[in-house]
C-alpha cells in the first residue's frame, strides 16, 4: 500500500511544520512566560532570580535548541508541562478534550443532519415561498458573527428570561449530572449550529438543484417515481461525496467557532484553554493545542477522501488514472 | 430536460441589490463624515451620565465610562470598516500573488506551495491571528489588517491556481510567453481577466470576514486596545453591560455590525451571480 505510506508521511510532515511554525511564532512573540508561572511575583523577580527561572523552565537556551529538546521529548510523549496549571499539559488537556467534544461533537453532528434536512426541504420547494423565506432568513443569520450571536443568546436565555444557564458546563457539585451539562450546552450549540448551518444547507440546495437538471432525473421520473423519492434516492447519493467533503473541509471552521463560543459562555473545554495560553504563552499547552487542532483537520480531510471512494468508486478510478498520467488533479 | 419537476429552472436574474447598497454606503458615508456632523466627540468620558439607556439626550445611550454611544458608533465604524478594506487588500493581493505563481511554476513548486497552503488551512484562522499577532506586533490598525490581511489568502490562492492551471497550456498565454511576456504581464492582461469574476466575490467576502475577525478579535481583548474605539472593541465592554443589564451595549454596536455584513454579503452574491452570468454562452 505505497499511496497509504504516502499518505502517512506527508501527514507527519506537515504536522513537523507545524509545530515549527508555531513553536517560533509562540516565542517571537512579546510577552512574559514566567508571569503565566509565577504569577504576580515574576513581576518582582531580581535578575539573578530571573535567570534562575528562566533556566529551571528552559528558555535560556537558543529557540533552536529548545525546539529540538521539545521534540525529542515530544517524541516520547512527554509533551512538558503547563506553566499556568503546573502539571503535565496532556493531563491538563485530557482534563477538557471531553467538554469540548461533547459541544464540538453535538454540533457538528446537528449541524451535518439539520443542513442535509434543509438543503432537501429547499430544493424540494425550488423557487416557492418557502425556500425563499428559508434563504432570505438564512443568509441573514450566517453573516451574524458567533460571539455576538452567542451575546444575544446570554442576555435573552439567560439573563432576560432566566430559562438557561449561560456560562460553565456544569453547576457547582453537579459534576455528574447529565441533565445539568445538556442543559449547559443547549446555548453554546444554539450558538455554534446556526453560525454555520446555513452555508451548508445552501450548499446542498445548490447541489441538489444542479442535479435535478440532469437526464437521469427525467429517466426516474418517467418510470413514475415521486419527486420526493427521486430527490432521496437518486439525486441524493449523487451530491453526497461532496457534501462529505465540504464538511471535512469546513471542520477547522467549525471548531475555530467553537473556540470563540467557548469564550464567550466561559465553557471549560480546549477553546478557552487555547486562549488562555496563547495570551499569557503557556508554550508548552499552545504548542500541543496547535498540533492537536491541525491534525484533526488534517484527519478530517484523510476521513473524507476516504468516505467518498466508498461512496463513489469512480473517485478512486480517476485518482488512479489520472496518478498513472502523472497528471495533478484540480 | 426536468419540466416536470414543479419550476426546475427559475433562472431570476437579479438586478442590482439596491436597498442593501445604498444601507452600506449610507453606514460609510456616516462613518467617514462622523455621523453626518452629528456625532461628538467618541471619547469624551461625561461620567455624570454613565450607562444612560437610549433616551432623547443620547440617542443611542451611553456606556459605562459615559461615552456616547451614538458618536462611538460613527467613529468605531470607520476603524472596522478600514481595518475590513485594508486587510482585504491584502489578503486578495497575496492570494493572487501566490495561486498565480503556483498555478505557474514547476510542478514541484507547485506541490510545494499548494502543501504549504493546505497546512496553512489546518489551523482555525483566529489562532493564525493570535499568532501573528503576537510575532508581529499589530496593535494598531494598521498592524491588525496586516495580521488579518495575512490569513485570508489561502482560499484565494487555491481558486487562482486550478483557474491558472486550466489557462497555462492555452496558446494564447504559449504566444505571449514566445513574444517574452514576463510573470506579471501574464498574470495581469492575460490571466486576471479570466479569474477576477470569482475573485471578486471571495475578495468581499474577505472583505465580510475581515470585518468579522477584527470584531471578534477585540471583543476577545487580542485586537485593538480599548481606547481605539471600533464596532468590535465596544463590544469588549458586553461582559460589564451584562451584569449591569445595559442591552444597548451589546445590541447597537453588534446590529450595525450584522446589517453590515449582511449588505456586503449581498453584494458579494450579486458580483457572483454578475460574473456566473458573464461566463455563459446560453
Amino acid at each position: 500500500m505505497p499511496a497509504l505510506w504516502k499518505k502517512i508521511l506527508s501527514f507527519l510532515l506537515s504536522l513537523f511544520l507545524l509545530s515549527v511554525i508555531v513553536f517560533y511564532a509562540a516565542r517571537l512573540a512579546p510577552g512574559d512566560p514566567l508571569v503565566s508561572y509565577y504569577g504576580e511575583r515574576a513581576e518582582k523577580m531580581t535578575p539573578q532570580e530571573r535567570e534562575w527561572a528562566e533556566e529551571k523552565l528552559g528558555l535560556d537556551a537558543p529557540l533552536y535548541v529548545q525546539y529540538i529538546r521539545w521534540f525529542l521529548r515530544a517524541l516520547k510523549g512527554d509533551f512538558g508541562v503547563s506553566y499556568k496549571y503546573k502539571t503535565a499539559v496532556t493531563a491538563v488537556i485530557g482534563e477538557r478534550v471531553g467538554n469540548t467534544l461533547r459541544l464540538g461533537g453535538t454540533a457538528f453532528v446537528l449541524l451535518a443532519a439539520g443542513a442535509l434536512a434543509l438543503g432537501l426541504l429547499c430544493a424540494r420547494l425550488a423557487g416557492r415561498w418557502p425556500d425563499r423565506l428559508l434563504c432570505q432568513v438564512g443568509t441573514a443569520i450566517s453573516v451574524i458573527p458567533e460571539f455576538w450571536l452567542s451575546l444575544v443568546l446570554i442576555l435573552a436565555f439567560a439573563v432576560g428570561l432566566r430559562w438557561l444557564p449561560g456560562s460553565g458546563a456544569y453547576c457547582v457539585g453537579n459534576r455528574e449530572d447529565a441533565a445539568d451539562r445538556l442543559m449547559h450546552l443547549v446555548l453554546p450549540v444554539t450558538a455554534a449550529v446556526a453560525g454555520h448551518l446555513w452555508y451548508y444547507a445552501f450548499l446542498v440546495r445548490n447541489r441538489l438543484l444542479e442535479e435535478v437538471r440532469c437526464e437521469y432525473v427525467l429517466l426516474a421520473r418517467a418510470k413514475g417515481l415521486g419527486r420526493g423519492t427521486v430527490l432521496c434516492r437518486h439525486c441524493l447519493p449523487n451530491m453526497l461525496p461532496s457534501y462529505v467533503s465540504v464538511l471535512a473541509v469546513g471542520l477547522p471552521h467549525i471548531l475555530g467557532g467553537t473556540y470563540v463560543i467557548e469564550v464567550v459562555f466561559s465553557y471549560p473545554g480546549l477553546g478557552s484553554l487555547a486562549y488562555e495560553s496563547a495570551r499569557y504563552k503557556d508554550y508548552n499547552l499552545l504548542m500541543l493545542l496547535c498540533l492537536l487542532s491541525g491534525a484533526i483537520t488534517m484527519l478530517g480531510g484523510l476521513l473524507a477522501q476516504a468516505v467518498n471512494e466508498r461512496i463513489d468508486p469512480r473517485i478512486r478510478e480517476t485518482d488512479r488514472i489520472l496518478g498513472s498520467e502523472g497528471k495533478g488533479h484540480g | 430536460m426536468g419540466e416536470r419537476l414543479r419550476r426546475p429552472k427559475k433562472q431570476r436574474s437579479r438586478g442590482m441589490p439596491t436597498i442593501p447598497l445604498c444601507v452600506l454606503s449610507l453606514i460609510g458615508l456616516g462613518c467617514l463624515s462622523g455621523g453626518f456632523f452629528l456625532a461628538g466627540d467618541a471619547a469624551y468620558m461625561d461620567l455624570y451620565h454613565a450607562q444612560e439607556a437610549p433616551g432623547r439626550a443620547f440617542w443611542f445611550g451611553t456606556d459605562s465610562m459615559g461615552r456616547d454611544v451614538f458618536s462611538m458608533i460613527w467613529y468605531g465604524g470607520r476603524v472596522s470598516l478600514e481595518i475590513g478594506v485594508l486587510s482585504m487588500g491584502i489578503s486578495t493581493g497575496l492570494g493572487i500573488l501566490i495561486g498565480a505563481a503556483s498555478g505557474l511554476a514547476p510542478k514541484w513548486l507547485d506541490a510545494g506551495l499548494m502543501r504549504m497552503t493546505e497546512l496553512f488551512l489546518s489551523v482555525p484562522g483566529l489562532l493564525w491571528i493570535v499568532l501573528l499577532r503576537g510575532a508581529l506586533g499589530g496593535a494598531d490598525v494598521a498592524g491588525l489588517s496586516f495580521v488579518i490581511g495575512m490569513t485570508g489568502w489561502a482560499e484565494i490562492a487555491k481558486v487562482v491556481r486550478t483557474e491558472t492551471r486550466q489557462l497555462r497550456e492555452k496558446e494564447y498565454i504559449l504566444a505571449a510567453q514566445c513574444m517574452g511576456a514576463g510573470f506579471w504581464r501574464i498574470l495581469w492582461s492575460h490571466l486576471a481577466p479570466n479569474f477576477m469574476p470569482s475573485v471578486l466575490f471571495m475578495a468581499v467576502m474577505n472583505l465580510r470576514g475581515a470585518i468579522g475577525a477584527e470584531a471578534t478579535l477585540s471583543f476577545m481583548g487580542l485586537g485593538l486596545p480599548l481606547e481605539v474605539v471600533s464596532w468590535g472593541s465596544m463590544l469588549s465592554l458586553s461582559e460589564r453591560a451584562m451584569l449591569t443589564g445595559s442591552w444597548w451595549m451589546i445590541v447597537i454596536p453588534g446590529g450595525f455590525l450584522v446589517v453590515t455584513l449582511l449588505c456586503v454579503t449581498e453584494a458579494g452574491d450579486w458580483l457572483r451571480e454578475r460574473g456566473n452570468r458573464k461566463k455563459s454562452y446560453l
